[in-house]
Order: C-alpha cells, then structure tokens, then sequence
C-alpha cells in the first residue's frame, strides 16, 4: 500500500533529476539565458495556469499572475541559493502574487452562498470524477483564499505539508488547521463527496460528530 | 493504549489523511498513520474521500494551456522600458523603505532618540553661539590691556576731515612715526621718530595740534589718568 500510493503520487516534476534540471535553469536564468528562461517557463506553464485558473476562474488572471510570477523569477535567480526544491521556491513566488492578486480582486462578496452558485443537487449517488472535479471548482470558490491554496497545494500540485508551509510561510500546524477547515467545508458543500450524503446535511469531524 | 492517547493518535493521524492519499507523508508517519486507518473505520472511510478529492484533482483538464503566447507577452513586459525603470527603481524604493524604517527606529519614544536629540540640540546651540561671537569683531577699548600689546607706543585719532597727506604732515611736523595702524576706527600707532625724545613730550606735541582729536598712551601705568585727560 504505501509503496504503491508513494510511487503513483509522486509528481514527476518533483523528482531528484527534475529538481537538478531546474536549479541549472535557474542558474543559467541568473546569467541571461532567455532559452533556459523559455524552457522552465514551459515546464511550469501548464501546472501554475490548471492551479491558478481554478483559484482565480480566468485564466487572463492566472496568466498575469504566471507573467508576474516569471518575471520576479528572471529578476531574482541570482538569489536563488537552492535552499530548497526550485519548484518550492516558484510556487512560492506564485503564491505571493495570487495572494495578493486575491487582495486586490474580491471577485466574491461575502454574502454569496453556494446555493446560488451551484445547481441542485439531484440524488446522492456518488458522483463521476468530471462532475465531481466541476463541483470541486465551484465549491473551492466559497472557501477563503488561504484554504483554497492549501487545497490546491496539497491535492493538485502533491506537495507534502511542510512543503506548503515553506510556500506559505507559516507554520506546519497551520497549513494542516487550514486543510482541516477546508476539508470540513468541502464536505458540507459536496456531500455526495463521501459516497452518499449525511440525512441531516452536517458535516463530520475527526471524531465522527457532526458540526 | 488509553482512550486518550487512541483519541490523539486519531485526531493526528486525521490531520495528515491528506497527505496519505496523495503520498507525501515522510517514512515514519505513513507507517503509523497507515497503522492507524487499518484499524479505524472513520479513517478508512476519510481516506477514500481524501484519494476521491486527489483522482478530482489530477485529472487529466479538458483544457490545454499553450504557454507559447503568454511567454511572449512576458517578453515584451521584459523587455519594455517600463519594466526596465521598475527594476532600477525597485533597489531605491527598497532603500528608501530601509531609511525609512531605521528613522522610525530611532524616533521610536523612549528610546536613546530623544536623549540623542537633546545632546545634538545641545550642541548645536553651543556651535552656532560659538560661530556668531567668532563672526563679530572683538570688543576692545584702547585702554585695555590686550591693545598695550606695544607698550611705549602712542594711539592717535586723526579729526573727520583731515586727509591722509595731513596726517603725515602732522607726524612729521610733530616728530613722530606711524609703527601700527590704522586700524578698522582709524587709530594709528605713533612713537617719537628720534629715539631719545619722550613719550610724554610727543603726546604733548599731539594733544597741542588741532587736527589730532585725541591721544592715549598705551603704557599701562598711565591709562586711568589718559582717559581722565581725554574727558569722555
């Protein structure tokens, strides 16, 4: 089980080869190199639009943010002293910037709810992955900033929790407060999520109780 | 194990469900916390979720992102000018900040700012009192001490309108040489030009000419009954 689930999950982009190639861009970054700029550009381009379109729902927004993100990235690789994983340190970069982009735009007011956000839910049968994956999008919309990133971080990107903390910059306990917290409102917005969902429509905790 | 040590080991093992499912535990917590699930049913039935949110996740996106026209407007945002300028101009905004920021240090009360201020205040008085008095001629009358620098020597004011050909008609005809002066007043240091003449004799000679408006030895023995001669 646990070899399994470790190998399956390891992001390719996180492995040992992948990290030395991508602290020598950035080193070849650091001395002007725009080919070298061009190819960890791309090796990130994919992965940060699918995350930062999903956090932001337009993609001109998340592309400005990847822009912003690059830019700081051709500004600073001589900084870059491979502290840690490059990956780490450019979803850092990332997270500042779609945080404060967050600050600026608040696409959504407080009083929206998801009712008004997401069709009825018609029966409790668990759902397909697609559907479930377009419920995801809706329902991460209605969680604040910060769990919407850890989720993000953590179920899509594969980052383990003190990763998402070294991206965050706060503490471990925190990055796994504000899962906790998330996972708790997901469920209560998705509670076809479990398979099928609770009579009285509460969300479960830990320890089984409803809150 | 006691209830509570089983109820910390599940609310921990809780918390880290997430990283189970999408395999980034370290060693040592997938080993217990995998222990754990086994043997608990809520777990079993979070972990399910939890890999059900990570399948939702990862899957494969309906959309392509073509990164090609995105790095091109980077391009050009690298190579604008503008991008240029905020990149000289970000070094000086942050060391503005930095000045900033120390100057707010320093002023913070109480702190060694406002005694550090009291001092400078202090000082600065004390210098600019000491430039003023340096910038001002001293005050000194013929009759003190400092200007008996030249003992046997006369000081003669000459009247308003006698010219300088005057004056030195007046010093030769009286037997007397210049040997100081004129000074910022018009006073001129005399001595009798024959070595053996007197000073009294000369002051005598001076006091009688109508064109000389005063004289004072400078000889300090004589000084109070000079200014009593003078009469003013």
């Amino acid at each position: 089980m646990r070899d399994t689930r470790q190998g399956d999950r390891e992001p390719a982009y996180r492995s040992g080869a992948s990290a030395a190639r991508e602290a020598e861009l950035i080193t070849r970054i650091a001395a002007g190199d725009r080919k070298a700029f061009e190819e960890l550009y791309n090796l990130y381009h994919r992965r940060l639009a699918r995350f930062l379109t999903r956090l932001t729902r337009h993609f001109d927004v998340a592309e400005e943010i990847i822009n912003d993100t690059f830019l700081i990235v051709w500004r600073k690789a001589r900084d870059f002293r491979g502290d840690s994983q490059p990956s780490t340190w450019i979803l850092g970069i990332a997270y500042r910037r779609a945080r404060n982009a967050f600050r600026s735009a608040t696409r959504i007011t407080a009083g929206e709810n998801l009712e008004g956000l997401l069709p009825p839910l018609t029966s409790n049968e668990p759902m397909h992955a697609e559907e479930l994956r377009d419920w995801l999008l809706q329902a991460l919309v209605q969680l604040p900033a910060e769990q919407r990133l850890a989720v993000e971080l953590c179920y899509e990107l594969g980052y383990s929790c003190e990763e998402i903390a070294t991206i965050m910059n706060c503490p471990v306990n925190t990055v796994k407060t504000r899962l906790f917290h998330a996972r708790a409102k997901l469920q209560k917005l998705l509670p076809a999520l479990g398979g099928t969902a609770p009579p009285d429509g509460k969300v479960r905790s830990s320890d089984g109780g409803a809150r | 194990m006691s209830s509570l040590q089983r109820s910390s080991v599940h609310d921990e093992a809780w918390l880290l469900l997430p990283w189970l499912a999408n395999g980034r535990l370290s060693s040592e917590q997938q080993v217990w916390v995998e222990e754990h699930v086994q043997s608990c049913a809520k777990c079993t039935e979070e972990l399910a979720v939890q890999e059900r949110l990570c399948e939702a996740f990862t899957a494969p996106d309906r959309v392509t992102y073509a990164p090609g026209p995105s790095f091109r407007k980077l391009l050009d945002k690298l190579d604008s000018p503008s991008s240029e300028d905020v990149e000289r101009t970000e070094p000086r905004v942050r060391a503005r900040a930095g000045t900033s920021r120390i100057r707010q240090t320093l002023w913070r009360p109480p702190g060694f700012a406002w005694a550090a201020s009291f001092i400078l205040m202090v000082g600065m008085t004390a210098i600019i009192a000491t430039a003023y008095r340096w910038s001002q001629p001293a005050y000194v009358t013929h009759s003190d001490p400092v200007a008996a620098a030249h003992p046997g020597v006369l000081h003669i004011s000459f009247d308003r309108g006698v010219t300088v050909g005057e004056a030195g008609e007046v010093l030769r005809v009286n037997g007397a040489q210049m040997v100081d002066g004129p000074d910022a007043i018009g006073v001129v240091g005399i001595t009798p030009a024959k070595s053996t003449e007197s000073l009294r004799d000369l002051a005598a000679r001076m006091r009688a000419d109508p064109r000389v408006r005063w004289v004072e030895p400078v000889d300090s023995t004589n000084d109070k009954q000079q200014v009593k001669n003078r009469g003013y």
